[in-house]
């Protein structure tokens, strides 16, 4: 009898021709993210396994965030052939407990010699027998042991739900507008889980904004890398642009202009990263630059699709999903993202886009700064392990 | 990002002497002893604390001195340890711009206890019209700082100690002496002072170390408990290697020094080349202004930007206090002195140490005018 962890996939099965490809691109999830265990990672008949576990708390917590996992359970393994063992097993398992229970029986290898209801009578008679305090209730049972019956028998109470979603990597790449707020980690987190690969974008305006909120948004990408990965992540130096900004543009105008520069600056490292599409943490109206005219002047700078996917939502409803996926408390501390001195007091809320494009014509040189951001952003590797940050350190 | 660095940020911490990490190091390598212990070596790690006692007693003619984890615990046992040995109740005045270890612990006064604020002038000292108004016969204690640790103003120690020989005589006198001990002698009998706290690392020594010197002896109730260590008052096995290195700290404390040149010459430099600079304290010439600290605003550019900016110059220095300034947005001592909202945002804090040479200073001020020249036109529209 070995214990080990048998994890559940979720949407995969849905799958056809190329459900292979989905699998291969889990299991290669959840190896990297159980690499500093050092453990062995098997996929095997619709399952995988992860067996030489010590710090069994500590991989359930990690593997869960993979997505593209639907459950990791903490199962015994035991030889199928000696079916009175696996009966005092599964009674050992039990022991303690009061209250209703079922068995759940999944009899995969159909030669097997009784099939899944007598599985379940039998081994349920064997826990009564042993256990007196507890009734069968197969409806709504508050403990449920379940026995799968495969190359080998797996019996498993405790079943920890996982994220879901699709492996990392299964549909592409797209460049997430990382801010150190609340929404954009979260805007990241819902396009990483239908496995698109996030390669994080930020803008620093050192001296306006210092160590702490760099920290910060490290911080932040480093939260997401827990779910899908090592995320790429390009500081872009923004000073020069928003002094412009600053100097040239109406003050009413100067946060639109601030928008659609990064977008543009963006969607050049996108076409470097050959990736698919932008990531912002935009809901409409939720400031002056998110009303959906502000939106349609921002979109034109990006020749990919701008994803928006918490354009529908309430920031209570954002700062929920921020809180169940990890980032809020970073995301909360103080630290100013972006500094007041270039947030203009009466911003336009209905921007036209003749005056934007006034306002972006008086900037002198204006192709050429971006062109110095783009070149001299600085690209970091952040991973939930920092000694993945190895990599770090080369410019773009 | 220079490769030349400029500490101004001393009322922060200070760098250790090479005398002080010496001491340290002999201490932890060779006097490792428990010093209640009762053999040879042992009884000269003890030894050496009594060494270090003297010298602290004699550097304040004080009648006891209890070595504490710093200043904050040293504030601590003094504020909580007489008040819990007071046989009766009645009321505390601390100043409005006590460090935060003084006012927390004037919040957690036993029962029977209540603490009042002392209101503060805009130059940054106590109000004495105030605290005479205040001073009724149910006072027990008063709490005033030596030099407050983000304007650098010198309080007026001696009128307090006066108001209370007149007014409230045998009214124990708490001075946080952090910012002062040593850079502006003090002498407890003298000045009337009862209890005296201060840390090791503004003085160059190293940092989990500190005390509390008195002027009455046997006059405090323990805040700590267990093995009966410094005669009861704290327990817990001496921290040997710290006081070692707190001992080389007070006695190669630089005693002559040319700060207060330094601080001023630093300050009209600055004021002529920006009209608009703001001190925020006592005028830096002033007597009652320390040697060592002074708070500038430069509006209309913001504490944060300045500090940015300085940093990338290799200038250090410090926004409000460094005790409390990543949390809160802005410092209660400047509020409490009625600090415009521009200056609150702007506000910086230089803070010399008497190792602070003249290059230094005119490094620091290059980086303060080119960061302001180049951060002045940038302001919210």
């Amino acid at each position: 009898m070995t214990e080990l962890l048998l994890v559940k996939y979720a949407e995969i099965h849905l799958k056809g021709l190329n459900r292979p490809y989905f699998q291969k691109l889990l299991l290669k999830r959840i190896k990297e993210t159980v690499r500093p265990f050092a453990l062995n990672v098997e996929f095997f008949d619709s399952r995988i396994f992860i067996r030489g576990v010590q710090d069994i708390e500590a991989v359930i917590e990690r593997v869960r965030k993979v997505f593209g996992v639907h459950a990791v359970c903490a199962a015994v393994e035991m030889n199928k052939a000696d079916f009175g063992a696996i009966c005092t097993a599964a009674a050992g398992m039990m022991t303690g407990l009061a209250g209703t229970f079922k068995v759940r029986a999944r009899r995969a290898d159909k030669r097997y010699f009784i099939d899944s209801p007598e599985i379940n009578t039998r081994i349920g008679a064997v826990i009564l027998e042993k256990n007196p305090a507890l009734v069968v209730d197969v409806h709504q049972p508050e403990h449920v042991i379940n026995v799968e019956i495969r190359d080998q028998a797996l019996l498993y109470t405790r079943e920890v739900p996982g994220v879901g979603g699709l492996p990392s990597g299964s549909s592409g790449k797209a460049m997430l507008m990382l801010s150190g707020g609340i929404d954009s980690p979260v805007a990241g987190y819902m396009i990483a889980k239908r496995g698109v690969v996030l390669n994080a974008v930020h803008f620093f305006s050192f001296p306006y904004t210092g160590e702490l909120a760099r920290e910060k948004v490290l911080s932040l990408a480093r939260a997401l890398s827990e779910y899908c990965g090592v995320i790429k992540t390009y500081i872009v130096s923004f000073t020069k642009l928003q002094e412009a900004i600053h100097v040239h543009c109406p003050p009413e105008y100067s946060t639109l202009v601030m928008r659609r520069l990064m977008v543009r600056i963006t969607d050049f490292l996108a076409e470097r990263e050959k990736a698919t599409a932008l990531i912002t943490g935009e809901s409409i109206g939720q400031v002056a630059s998110q009303t959906m005219e502000a939106l349609a002047v921002t979109d034109r700078m990006a020749s990919r699709p701008v994803f928006r996917p918490l354009i529908g939502f309430d920031k209570i409803e954002i700062i929920r999903l921020a809180e169940k996926i990890g980032t809020y408390e970073t995301s909360s501390l103080p630290y100013e993202d972006c500094c007041t001195v270039f947030t203009p007091r009466h911003p336009v809320t209905r921007p036209k886009l003749s005056k934007v494009l006034e306002a972006e014509a008086a900037i002198p040189e204006l192709d050429a700064m971006v062109a110095v951001a783009v070149e001299t952003a600085e690209l970091l590797y952040i991973g939930p392990d920092k000694e993945e940050d190895a990599l770090s350190g080369e410019t773009a | 990002m220079s490769d030349y660095t400029v500490y101004l940020d001393n009322a922060a911490t200070t760098k250790p002497a090479q005398a002080v990490i010496d001491a340290v190091a002999i201490s932890l390598r060779d006097g490792f002893y428990n010093p209640s212990a009762i053999y040879k070596p042992a009884v000269a790690a003890a030894k050496e604390i009594e060494n270090c006692r003297m010298l602290i007693m004699d550097s304040l003619q004080a009648e006891q001195v209890v070595f504490t984890s710093g200043g904050t615990e040293a504030n601590n046992l003094g504020i909580l340890g007489r008040l819990s040995n007071s046989r009766q109740g009645g009321r505390v005045l601390y100043s409005l711009l006590e460090h935060p270890s003084v006012k927390s612990a004037c919040q957690v006064v036993p029962e029977g206890f209540e603490a009042i604020g002392i209101p503060i002038d805009p130059s940054g000292r106590v109000d004495l019209h105030a605290l005479d108004d205040l001073l009724t016969p149910d006072i027990r204690m008063v709490c005033v700082m030596q030099v407050n640790n983000e304007t650098g103003a010198l309080q007026p120690l001696d009128e307090v100690a006066q108001a209370i020989k007149e007014k409230a005589p045998g009214v124990w006198l708490h001075v946080d002496g952090v910012q002062g001990y040593l850079r502006h002698p003090i002498r407890l009998k003298d000045a009337g002072i009862d209890s005296y706290a201060f840390s090791g690392h503004k003085i160059h020594g190293p940092k989990g170390v500190g005390a509390l010197a008195l002027g009455r002896k046997n006059s405090l109730k323990p805040c700590l408990f267990g093995g009966g260590q410094e005669s009861g008052l704290r327990s817990g096995t001496e921290n040997t290697p710290g006081i070692a290195g707190l001992m080389a700290a007070v006695r190669d404390f630089p005693r002559e020094h040319v700060m207060r040149r330094l601080k001023i010459h630093l300050y009209e430099r600055l004021k002529t080349a920006i009209p608009a600079l703001i001190v925020n304290g006592p005028d830096p010439q002033s007597a009652y202004a320390c040697d060592h600290i002074i708070n500038l605003s430069f509006p209309p550019v913001r504490a944060e930007t300045m500090l940015h900016s300085l940093e990338a110059k290799g200038v250090y220095v410090s926004h409000g206090s460094a005790c409390s300034s990543r949390k809160s947005r802005h410092s209660d001592t400047l509020k409490a002195m009625g600090v415009s909202q521009a200056a609150l945002e702007g506000a910086i804090r230089f803070s010399l140490s008497p190792l602070t040479t003249a290059d230094e200073i005119e490094v620091a001020v290059r980086a303060t005018l080119e960061s302001f020249e180049a951060l002045k036109a940038f302001t919210r529209r």
